[in-house]
């Protein structure tokens, strides 16, 4: 009888023990043992999916990588959705990857949590930090202190259908004035001379082209008077002349396949427009031009991504490592070779020549001027906010001040509620 | 009393509870746990990342609902919902139930057709209505033909969450007209035939003999109805890409709650104190169903 309940007793011990280390999340400790088998490191690096071209590119890029650091394994996890949830939660349980994408759009947020490492101390006078885009890299940088390196970007630029222009008999607009005039020329049957994306992301460099500002004191601002007024022209060019449309106003459903359709004969978009136009609509003739100037100043976004390493990391060395190469000159030229995204370094950039390339000449120029789409920890709740209310007046519900005026009150009692 | 537990008795009990070890192990680790954790987070002003830190702030985030304009926003709209979506897809399924009981020729090809939305996965129904509501899509494609106005579904704030709900009425409610079917079908025929003998038509037969007889049902149905859309969340979800737009209209509370919880940081007491409220939303109101029916006999 006695051994009966030994065994059964031995048994549930077992079973709560596998149960319970199942339930927390410390095995994370098994990982690391596994560089004991040979010499060989093992990192994580972790990641949202591209195009398989673009795949091939990174995976390329990382071979090159193992075969110089022989003693480094790297291992790619492509999170398909909901990136940052994903990555969020798992840096929560302890269990976030060695190396990470973050969009810069993201990252004030993220460092403040101090989640992410600090990297000043790893860089080499080899390294180059000189040779980055100054705005680029800012968007990874509080107080001084650097958490991450901008593997590309793209910038915004204007994207149009060289046969309607003909048609049309207009020429490329410069200025935001010519824009509204072509606009007016290109607009016809169920086609539409700019299709406009209503959102915060797209429109800021726009929102604060009269000197006001969105977010002032990591707090919104969107409401100010200069704000409006640089925004009014977007909603009067929608509800008035009647010359632009968002893509779900002629069922497409993105900026890109507006214009592939040939229902926008103009969009602001950016470098990832090329190759999808290039695989959807192949037959399209377009051509790209900087944004149009507004008030004589040139202005347009700029989207940026870097790679971040975990400050709970325990393979830190080999990390940097990874980092050093994706966003050295060597990775960097092998990762951008296609021109599926621009290079960050202007000694990488110069060397690929995109300066000087046909479709994406426009965009390496607006980096020096372009406005990054990254602004304090609260841009999140400010953004979401915006978009609500910017929609409402872009459909012509109500007033542009009032919808704003409102938004903006919202946006900052939430982000009071939150401290 | 003097109730003496034997030993045989407690090793039975042992034994007894060693075999639901394994369950109970997962209930409290699964189901118990979470929600000890998260009433204990609504309490609490919350960073999870980075550096862990609790910070005991009392009944703050329950009055935080009442003045966030957007919490107001979203339980309005999941309210609506509520009240047009359950009576209007409990209806349809007492009437697609009665028409498919009336012994009418094609009986089983109607069954299966009609329950063919139900064994789509939501997320996917979601896709396909949103290609068919597309301002070029099958709908206004329809309405242009006979000469009715098109509507921009997705983007027009107005009529984003009419789009989810019609959607989901024609989604839902086949999925009850079933259950419905098999009750119809435990309604002995002597009642009708006794009917008939005293006259009645197929309308009074219908009001006296089959809506009391699914009275049990239809309260089944719709406690299931308002405890299935108050948990509204996949369809508005996709539907408007995470943000509950344009311009709030499609913002529903657990939609809401996600955002709360998963978009920005540190606010994950405030999300789970609205999920702690719309619990007892849910709660309150299927009691109020149960007292109104009167019918537990099911359950």
């Amino acid at each position: 009888m006695k051994k009966k309940w030994m065994v059964s007793f031995s048994a549930m011990a077992l079973l709560a023990g596998g149960a319970l280390a199942g339930c927390s999340s410390d095995n994370g400790g098994g990982d690391s043992s596994s560089g004991d088998e040979g010499s060989k490191t093992e990192i994580t690096l972790a990641g949202w999916g591209g195009n398989p071209t673009e795949q091939d590119l990174l995976q390329q890029t990382l071979d090159d990588f193992e075969e110089q650091n022989p003693d480094i394994d790297v291992k790619l996890e492509v999170i398909a959705d909901q990136y940052m949830d994903v990555m969020k939660t798992r840096l929560i349980g302890g269990e976030g990857p060695d190396v990470f994408y973050l969009d810069a759009f993201e990252a004030p947020a993220l460092i403040e949590t101090g989640v992410l490492e600090p990297l000043d101390d790893y860089v080499t006078e080899e390294f180059d930090v000189e040779d980055f885009e100054t705005p680029l890299l800012e968007a990874f940088q509080q107080d001084g202190v650097t958490y991450g390196f901008p593997k590309d970007y793209s910038t915004l630029a204007l994207f149009y259908n060289k046969t309607m222009f003909e048609e049309a008999g207009v020429e490329v607009p410069t200025t935001w004035e010519e824009m509204m005039e072509v606009s007016e020329a290109l607009t016809g049957d169920g086609v539409y001379g700019y299709g406009v994306a209503p959102e915060l992301a797209r429109q800021y460099f726009v929102a604060e082209s009269l000197g006001g500002s969105v977010v002032e004191d990591n707090m919104a601002n969107f409401g100010s008077d200069e704000v409006i007024e640089a925004l009014q022209p977007i909603i009067d060019q929608h509800n008035v002349a009647k010359t632009s449309a968002q893509p779900s106003e002629v069922g497409a459903s993105s900026g890109g396949d507006m214009f592939g359709q040939q229902r926008a004969a103009m969009v602001l978009e950016g470098n990832w427009n090329i190759p999808y136009l290039e695989e959807t609509f192949p037959e399209l003739e377009y051509g790209t031009a900087e944004v149009p100037t507004i008030n004589g100043e040139k202005g347009t976004m700029a989207f940026t991504v870097s790679y971040v390493m975990n400050a709970a990391s325990e393979k830190k060395e080999a990390s940097w490592k990874l980092i050093e190469y994706l966003t050295g000159k060597e990775g960097m030229e092998t990762w951008t070779s296609k021109g599926f995204a621009l290079p960050t370094r202007k000694s990488v950039a110069e060397k690929l020549g995109y300066a000087d390339d046909e479709l994406r000449g426009s965009l390496v120029a607006g980096a020096e001027y372009a406005t990054v789409w990254s602004n304090g920890t609260n841009l999140p709740i400010i953004t979401n906010n915006f978009n609500n209310q910017f929609v409402s007046a872009f459909l012509g519900d109500r007033p542009l001040d009032e919808a704003l005026k409102e938004a903006e009150e919202q946006a900052n009692s939430e982000i009071e509620a939150n401290n | 009393m003097n109730r003496k537990y034997s030993r045989k008795k407690l090793q039975e009990a042992g034994q007894g509870y060693f075999f639901m070890s394994p369950t109970l192990f997962v209930l409290a680790c699964f189901i118990l746990g979470p929600i000890f954790y998260a009433v204990f987070l609504s309490f609490h002003n919350v960073r999870l990342l980075g550096e862990t830190a609790y910070n005991f702030v009392g009944f703050a985030n329950y009055e935080r609902v009442f003045d966030d304009r957007r919490a107001l926003i979203a339980l309005w709209n999941t309210f609506k919902y509520v009240i047009i979506v359950v009576p209007s897809q409990t209806i349809l399924a007492i009437i697609l139930a009665a028409t498919l009981n009336a012994g009418m020729k094609g009986e089983k090809f109607f069954r299966i057709v009609y329950f063919l939305p139900t064994l789509t996965s939501s997320a996917v129904l979601t896709l396909i209505f949103m290609w068919m509501y597309n301002r070029e899509g099958l709908i206004n494609f329809g309405l242009e033909s006979i000469g009715l106005p098109t509507y921009d579904f997705i983007g027009d704030p107005n009529i984003a969450l009419t789009a989810i709900m019609i959607m989901n009425i024609w989604a839902t409610a086949p999925f009850f007209m079933v259950i419905y079917l098999a009750a119809l079908q435990d309604i002995p025929d002597s009642l009708y035939e006794a009917a008939e003998l005293d006259g009645a038509g197929p309308i009074r037969k219908f009001w006296s003999i089959t809506v009391p007889h699914l009275k049990p049902i239809t309260s089944f149905v719709v406690i299931m109805g308002i405890i299935g859309t108050f948990q509204l969340f996949d369809q508005s979800y996709i539907f408007s890409g995470g943000s509950g737009g344009p311009d709030n209209s499609t913002l529903t509370v657990v939609l809401l709650i996600y955002q709360y919880a998963f978009k920005s940081l540190d606010t994950m007491g405030y999300a789970t104190a609205i999920a702690f409220m719309l619990a007892i939303v849910i709660l309150v109101a299927t009691l109020l169903q149960r007292k109104f029916s009167k019918e537990e006999n099911l359950y």
